[in-house]
């Protein structure tokens, strides 16, 4: 009886098993080509909403201009790390993919220098040259630039009319925005002259130390000796002295939803907030970093591309498609979201005349030449971790540790 | 007669091949996501995996870089353990009561029912972005409606003292399910246990603790321990509510395992963290599971006894 019973539990075993290799075979020619012999690309993207459908409709003109390539669209949101993280290690990552990140992933990354020679001197140089060093890792280029942001401080009109305080301007210094915000600052109808994250992004965080001539490392990645320095603790002590006497709150975002509050009366951001903020009925303006005594207004930059995955068995074609997606044509479509990334763009589109967008290009040329701490540090992520723990205890309310000391431990 | 029983045996198992066509796709499903995974999982803890470049072997490194290497590991798993602590009796007390409190005969307790177990229907996002903002300390409804009663409140989500018991509350939302167990089982108590102690004179709590509690003792034991596990796997929400924030105070074990893999990338380290705290909820309900024989009441228990078989 036992034996019978095996017997068939195996049966059904060895029987599971061959259609499980039945379904994996099969699927695996369906991802080379498919039935019309088309070579098939499959696209990540980590928009949501409006914007895919504008990338779809982007796709679609593609997939008409080219007989031979058909481009999927794959749109996986908020879980987007997640997911490609998954596919990378199943060795099915998409073939091509929306990429910030690229010294975590570039291991998976098809280094793309010598396609981008092929295209001639006039064409990497219509990009704008800073977004170069942040679309690679390792001296190796592994994306086409799409978007960018730098950062930039948003303030409310409406509040600076209130309090009669002139709007900032270009060339400012961190001391002008601090007699603002103190002026800005009104206990009783609950406004906040300046707002900031009070456990910032590392990575984002940086660019104040820049402005102040620090950095978070050299060149060769060491923490001590940098991160600990006068001036970078200075930054920090700046930062903790307006939220010390209460002319600055610490956000537990990045401070847009107190910025669409309406009580805030500056904080600094990306052009993410440029829509939302208008829709939340803000009436803003941007203007760029102020800058530190004897130092600068220099910003990160936070930047997307498009990348061809390692193991992608299409790469010239996929090349074809992340060349499109970068193209005059293509950065016009996104005019609306996201910053062109070209200066025959800009120019044709007039956005250096543009009151706000022009803030934007100012600060890029003005932040060219640094490298983030992340695309040095080798295991940045643990690193990010760490110092994102230690500036959460300088800036929590409950904790204000000394940035003096808890900057010299954190670069122990 | 033995060669007959046998012979009959295996003439059913041979009819008993429509039946293994049925639950088919659950064994397929069972051994493709949950078996396959799991021995794969155990695999992968013994390998070093960058995930974007290949695996590399490396014995029980993995393991020990855990114990001796990585005060996170302990720290998270203390967050976690305490979390249950609190959790677990809150939720197994808020539940019976819940539950006895929707067995009353009232007008409308239909609508209580469906009202008190919604939230446990509603995803775990939309719950953690409403109490996002509940608990929010500016802007947040819980802060206002403290301060008409003149309480200065918490700053709930910033604070690292509060931001955990932030956590057991909004847990706690999600206790419907265990509510329904209770009241399928205090309903199917038999009417005339209690009118023959009400005869005897016992009042409420007297009935309450004498038979209510004896009555339902399996789906307690049955609830503590798919709400240890529930609580030790506690994700989704840290992740969402407070990102294991302000200060790692809410850094589940969970959330340190997610980190681990999706975010640095290990994951063979984060294979090894999963496999340790399969080991101690194994042991956990293991050892609830041995403390059962003392506590637990089952029916057919005392006819058992009665006939001395054992």
């Amino acid at each position: 009886m036992k034996l019978v019973k095996f017997k068939s539990m195996f049966f059904l075993f060895i029987a599971t098993l061959l259609l499980l290799a039945g379904c994996s075979s099969s699927s695996g020619k369906d991802s080379d080509t498919s039935t019309d012999g088309k070579v098939k690309l499959r696209f990540a993207t980590w928009d949501v909403g409006d914007d895919v459908d504008l990338q779809q409709k982007m796709i679609d003109k593609f997939n008409e201009a080219h007989e031979n390539i058909e481009v999927v669209l794959e749109a996986y949101g908020s879980d987007y790390d997640t997911k490609i993280t998954a596919g990378m290690g199943a060795k099915d990552a998409p073939d091509i993919m929306y990429m910030w990140n690229y010294p975590q992933y570039k291991d998976a990354l098809e280094p793309l220098d010598s396609y981008i020679e092929k295209e001639g001197a006039d064409y990497k140089d219509n990009f704008y040259e800073a977004l170069w060093n942040y679309n690679s890792a390792d001296g190796k280029i592994l994306g086409l630039p799409v978007g960018y942001t730098t950062h930039v401080v948003y303030y409310n009109k409406a509040l600076f009319d209130q309090a009669g305080v002139e709007y900032p301007k270009a060339g400012w210094t961190w001391e002008d925005l601090q007699d603002a915000a103190r002026k800005l600052t009104n206990k009783e109808t609950k406004v906040s002259g300046f707002a900031f994250s009070g456990k910032p992004d590392p990575y984002d965080f940086e660019m104040f130390l820049w402005g102040n001539n620090a950095s978070y490392v050299d060149k060769d990645g060491n923490l001590k000796g940098n991160l600990d320095s006068k001036e970078s603790v200075e930054v920090f002590e700046m930062f903790q002295n307006m939220e010390k006497e209460g002319i600055a709150i610490t956000t537990e975002g990045s401070g847009s939803t107190e910025m669409k509050s309406g009580k805030v009366a500056m904080f600094v951001y990306g052009a993410w907030g440029l829509t939302p903020l208008k829709e939340a009925g803000i009436d803003y303006g941007v203007v760029e970093l102020p800058s530190f005594k004897n130092g600068k207004s220099v910003s990160i930059l936070s930047s997307s591309g498009v990348s061809i995955s390692e193991n992608s068995k299409h790469k010239e074609e996929a090349f074809e498609f992340i060349k499109f997606w970068s193209n005059e044509e293509a950065n016009k479509e996104r005019i609306g979201f996201e910053l062109p990334v070209l200066k025959s763009v800009v120019e044709s589109e007039q956005l250096e005349q543009d009151e706000i967008k022009s803030v934007f290009y100012s600060m890029l040329e003005k932040s060219e030449g640094y490298t983030p701490a992340s695309f040095i540090v080798k295991d940045w992520s643990r690193v990010s971790d760490n110092l994102n723990y230690v500036f959460e205890s300088i800036f929590n309310p409950s904790t204000l540790m000394d940035p003096k000391e808890a900057l010299k431990n954190a670069a122990e | 007669m033995l060669s007959k029983s046998r012979k009959a045996n295996g003439y059913q198992l041979v009819n008993k091949k429509v039946p293994y066509l049925f639950i088919l796709p659950w064994i397929i499903g069972f051994l493709v996501f949950t078996l396959g995974p799991l021995i794969f999982s155990l695999i992968m803890s013994f390998f070093d995996w960058p995930i974007t470049s290949s695996p590399t072997f490396v014995g029980i490194e993995n393991y020990k870089t855990m114990f001796t290497n990585d005060p996170q590991f302990y720290k998270s798993l203390e967050i976690t353990l305490k979390f249950a602590a609190v959790f677990v009796p809150l939720n197994l007390v808020i539940a019976l009561i819940l539950a006895l409190l929707i067995t009353q005969p009232l007008k409308g307790i239909k609508m209580f029912r469906t009202i008190f177990y919604l939230p446990a229907v509603v995803s775990g996002v939309a719950i953690s972005i409403i109490w996002g903002w509940i608990f929010n300390s500016e802007y947040g409804i819980l802060n206002y409606i403290l301060s008409l009663i003149g309480i200065e409140g918490p700053q709930w989500l910033v604070d690292p003292k509060w931001a955990i018991l932030t956590i057991v509350i909004a847990s706690a939302w999600g206790v419907g399910t265990m509510m329904l167990i209770f009241y399928t089982d205090i309903k199917g108590i038999p009417q005339e246990l209690y009118e023959a102690a009400a005869i005897d004179g016992a009042g409420l709590f007297r009935q309450f603790f004498s038979i209510t509690i004896p009555c339902i003792t399996p789906t307690i034991l049955f609830n503590v321990i798919t709400s240890v596990i529930a609580a030790l796997q506690q994700l989704a929400l840290v992740l969402l509510l407070t990102g294991g924030g302000p200060l790692k105070s809410t850094y589940f074990y969970g959330l340190y395992v997610y980190n681990n893999a999706f975010k640095h990338h290990e994951l063979g380290y984060a294979s090894a963290n999963a496999w340790l705290m399969f080991i101690v909820i194994l042991i956990l309900t293991m050892v609830i599971f041995k403390s059962s024989s003392t506590w637990v009441f089952y029916e057919n228990e005392v006819k058992r006894k009665g006939k001395k078989k054992k």
